[in-house]
């Protein structure tokens, strides 16, 4: 038995083919999000209408300043929506208030970010074990296995980030992220400050992640060459989703 | 996995660990000796006046727990009207005498037969008893803090003293000398501070105690038995709001320098509670976190603290012999109790602070 097989797939349905009639697992109705900036409200997202299907990886690309990061943190319930409606796996995020929408984020999402965002303190062990203590299901030795092995970390669990390159703090958080089989993986450019090799690893395993267990995958990039590693990219402009075609 | 995440963040900036942990150290220590060292001077002063061994003391009326702050307004002749009440054995006048050359003493005017007959006469480690107008007796926690020796001359109140004997401690005071040259010195002929009564039986104490009331009105009568209860910091003036304000000084260094160590170690992990709030962390859990963190600094503290008190005394105990510092259990775990309160409280801000951090704005700290 692989290892891919002894993970159970996140997403509701097998590996997603292209099948647009099943219910979005995420989706966003007239998206908007307001920043203040002294006494005037500064639009980041601006209506903005996208959806995600189980198992699908999307890839969203635009300037800086088009608002990605903003949506992602507004579908990731890290930011509240100024107004119109976020779903996550059939929950209004826009309708929670904040300790449900941070019990929606335990269960259904993974973050992963450009900085990687370890904790400083705490082995790679720790790092990955302390997303299932904060999850409330204990530490899973099986799972935590498997999930090490598949993203090539397993003699490096005792060293803490700044022993390990940057490739493995990357590996690291995305093996922070998944632990605990959240529905959606939103990756926050987590090439941004790899080299090209490691950003290439990386990719591979968030294709893998996202082929071989049928996980979710929203990421945000800079680069177009790491949006051929995704079904869908989706461009953003000025606070709008101005397209969002097949990648070849 | 909780217990990983506060050891690992202590760890991880040891010094400023330290500077917490040293903070409650002092906390808890300066409690512990403030009080020890009160309490200790008390306890072992009323074990000395017990340890004369009569059974009632007579002052003056309105005469003061604390024999040093008594004057001497009583006329010898009361010691013959005492003799004669029944079921006393003997009786002995003392002068008392309040010293602060050298160190802070009370010196004992003692007619020697007398006090013998009333105390069962001294211990002598060194030495002999008085037998001239100038012999001066000490004992030997006195002797050692002073390098006092038999045969010295050593002065005090401004007067030249054979040193006739180191005697054993437990006597009431630590110095003694002839009633009649100290009453010579001070000015205080005839006059004697405190009476002290040896009855026939200790039984007849009560009784003894009864007619000396009906025979001398006002005076202030006193068991020696119930000394060590009557010695207490509530009895002197001021003293227990002394001890009170150093007790609160204690919990305010302790507090400040909790609110400050967490303070920093909040804003420093500003980022890291984004991280936490990102995998669905709550309020409750970044609280509990810090408030964990904050209580193990301070148990830390505590055993610090407590080595420390222990040290310190032991120091003291070199350098002073006659001090008593008096450490117990029950003031090390009230210690301990005010220490954890101060410590949570002392991160309670930072704590609340940090989970009313925006997770976005968090993740974006540099």
């Amino acid at each position: 038995m692989g290892i891919a097989a002894t993970i159970t797939a996140p997403a509701e349905g097998p590996f997603f083919q292209g099948k647009k009639s099943v219910e979005p697992i995420l989706k966003t109705e007239n998206l908007w999000k307001l920043y203040r900036a002294g006494k005037v409200d500064v639009p980041a997202l601006r209506g903005v209408n996208f959806a995600v299907q189980p198992g699908e990886s999307v890839a969203v690309m635009g300037p800086s300043g088009c608002g990605k990061s903003s949506l992602l943190y507004v579908i990731g319930g890290l930011a509240q929506a100024s107004r119109g409606k976020v779903f996550v796996d059939g929950n209004d995020l826009t309708s929670l208030s904040d300790a449900a929408r941070t019990r929606l984020r335990r269960h259904k999402i993974g973050f992963v970010f450009q900085r990687f965002n370890l904790l400083p303190t705490l082995t790679a062990k720790g790092n990955i074990a302390i997303a299932q203590f904060i999850h409330g299901d204990g530490f899973d030795p099986h799972r935590f296995d498997v999930v090490t092995q598949l993203l090539g970390l397993a003699g490096r669990m005792h060293h803490k980030p700044s022993e390990l390159s940057g490739g493995e703090q990357q590996r690291v958080a995305i093996a922070r992220a998944i632990i605990n089989e959240p529905k959606i993986l939103l990756a926050d450019e987590p090439t941004g400050n790899l080299d090209s090799k490691n950003s290439e690893v990386v990719l591979q395993m968030l294709r893998q992640l996202n082929k071989d267990l049928g996980q979710t995958i929203v990421m945000i990039t800079h680069n177009p060459e790491a949006t051929t590693y995704f079904d869908r990219v989706v461009h953003m402009r000025d606070g709008i989703i101005v397209d969002g075609v097949p990648a070849d | 996995m909780m217990g990983e995440l506060i050891a690992r963040n202590l760890l991880h900036r040891p010094l400023r660990t330290l500077i917490g942990v040293m903070a409650v150290a002092v906390e808890v220590a300066l409690v512990v000796l403030i009080v020890g060292l009160t309490s200790g001077l008390l306890t072992e002063t009323a074990k000395r006046i017990e340890g004369i061994g009569a059974d009632i003391m007579l002052q003056p009326p309105a005469a003061s727990v604390f024999l040093g702050f008594s004057g001497s307004p009583m006329p010898i002749k009361i010691g013959e009207r005492l003799s004669e009440i029944k079921y006393v054995q003997s009786v002995a006048p003392v002068l008392l005498q309040f010293n602060s050359t050298g160190g802070v003493d009370v010196i004992y005017g003692i007619d020697p037969d007398s006090f013998r007959t009333v105390s069962g006469g001294f211990v002598f480690i060194e030495g002999h008893d008085m037998e001239g107008p100038d012999d001066l007796l000490v004992d030997d926690w006195a002797a050692k803090a002073k390098h006092i020796k038999v045969g010295d001359t050593y002065k005090l109140l401004n007067h030249d003293w054979h040193v006739a004997a180191i005697i054993e401690h437990g006597k009431g005071a630590r110095l003694f000398v002839p009633l009649d040259t100290l009453q010579d010195l001070v000015g205080a002929r005839d006059k004697a501070s405190i009476f002290l009564i040896k009855c026939t039986r200790p039984e007849h104490t009560e009784d003894v105690m009864e007619e000396i009331r009906h025979t001398l009105p006002g005076y202030t009568v006193r068991p020696l038995k119930d000394f060590l209860s009557l010695m207490t910091s509530t009895n002197i003036p001021g003293l227990q709001a002394f001890i009170n304000a150093m007790i609160a000084l204690a919990v305010c260094i302790g507090l400040l320098v909790i609110f400050l160590t967490m303070y920093t170690t909040v804003i420093e992990r500003t980022r890291d509670i984004g991280v936490l709030k990102s995998l669905g962390a709550d309020s409750s859990f970044i609280i509990r976190a810090l408030l964990s963190e904050s209580a193990a600094l301070c148990v830390l503290g505590i055993f610090a603290g407590v080595g420390l008190s222990y040290a310190v005394r032991a120091a003291f105990l070199a350098g002073f012999p006659t001090l008593s510092i008096l450490i117990t259990p029950g003031w090390i775990l009230r210690a301990a109790g005010i220490a954890l309160i101060g410590a949570v409280f002392g991160a309670s801000y930072p704590a609340w602070l940090a989970s009313r951090k925006d997770a976005v704005e968090a993740l974006s700290y540099d």
